[in-house]
């Protein structure tokens, strides 16, 4: 085994490194104290005594991600939905269709496929579970729709893409999923400015709660004793159809059958020139 | 800092050597199949460090992410491509 060797030294090297950093706490790690910036995130995430500052969601990561430094993050799913853009542009004209015939049983084995008619189930459960309460506990829009991207994968392996095809899960379909979800973060994100137009009131854009310079605009915090914390549900459950079906979209280019798409193409081709 | 503590932080030092391991075999690896899941042990054990270190946020995502997500585009590619690393 030639590994031995590499994985030795590096095993010495973690464990010296180690020995220098725990043998030099004081002088190596500045302060064990939490920081005050962090203490104010903590305390104000939710904070019904101060409507001025809270995001009114006991989720921390939850609050910053989406009203703390809300533009920043409206900014990255920009960035994730470009780059879908981008592998939809690279698959431009290439038809998601069923073949005309198909010969013999496609994916995997019966035992297989009998356990993945169970697991998708379960994952899409998980992942609305995990969406649905990003504002209580951790999770949230974007970890609910990769977990539930995570379905329709496991589905093209064992059962192979025409059984998605079949059951009108293609990439139209999936765009406009993608559609309605960023249609609704848009919504959201401008809803406090609407209200705030309809009442004449001053209203800022991605607020939630009131704000010092906004003190009558500010969207529910509670809907029938539920919290829903604002925006923050509104913004969790669109990102969570947005990313689902991005990544739905992406992994069914992926795996798209090449062979299936280059006869196509020749037929094509043939068709033209007999024309 | 309890017993209980530094047992539980002993054993997340540990999983991070065995990934570190993890990682240097999923480099060296020819075999690119295997490569991938060397990687996936990898994310396994960084989503365990990840919950040990209290982010069970960047854990939600990082678990769908890299343990499915990844290695099914990394497979999807080697399909298309060839398998083996050549020199």
């Amino acid at each position: 085994m030639r590994h031995w060797v590499g994985i030795c030294v590096l095993i010495l090297t973690i464990l010296s490194i180690s020995f220098v950093v725990a043998t030099n706490i004081n002088v190596l790690v500045l302060s064990t104290n939490v920081k005050e910036l962090a203490k104010d995130y903590l305390m104000y995430t939710y904070y019904p005594w101060d409507k001025y500052f809270t995001a009114m969601s006991p989720e921390a990561c939850t609050s910053i991600v989406w009203d703390f430094r809300g533009l920043d993050t409206v900014f990255e799913t920009m960035v994730f939905y470009l780059a879908i853009i981008g592998a939809i542009a690279l698959a431009r004209g290439i038809p998601l269709k069923l073949p005309r015939e198909v010969k013999g049983e496609l994916g995997l084995s019966l035992i297989v496929k009998t356990v993945t008619k169970i697991v998708p189930v379960l994952i899409i459960a998980v992942a609305g579970s995990i969406a649905l309460h990003g504002h209580l506990t951790p999770g949230g829009g974007f970890q609910g729709g990769a977990t539930a991207a995570v379905a329709p994968v496991l589905i093209l392996v064992v059962f192979s893409q025409f059984y998605l095809l079949k059951r009108g899960v293609n990439k139209n379909s999936m765009l406009l999923l993608r559609s309605i979800g960023l249609t609704g973060i848009g919504i959201t994100a401008f809803a406090a400015v609407l209200i705030g137009l309809a009442t004449g009131h001053y209203a800022f854009v991605l607020q939630n709660q009131p704000k010092p310079l906004a003190p009558d605009v500010s969207l529910p915090a509670f809907v029938g004793g539920q919290l829903i914390s604002g925006s923050l549900w509104f913004f969790n459950f669109f990102e969570f159809l947005a990313v689902a079906a991005g990544f739905t979209i992406v992994f069914l280019l992926i795996t798209l059958p090449e062979k299936l798409v280059k006869t196509e193409e020749k037929e094509q081709v043939e068709e033209g020139e007999k024309k | 800092m309890s017993y209980g503590e530094a047992v539980l932080l002993g054993i997340t030092a540990l999983a991070a050597i065995f990934s570190t391991i993890a990682t240097y075999m999923a480099i060296m690896e020819k075999d690119l199949l295997k490569a991938v899941i060397f990687s996936a042990i990898q994310s396994t054990i960084y989503a365990f460090i990840y919950y040990m270190l209290m982010a069970p946020d960047i854990d939600l995502v990082y678990i769908p992410v890299a343990v499915g997500l990844y290695p099914a585009v990394i497979i999807a590619l080697i399909k298309k491509t060839t398998r083996e690393e050549k020199p």
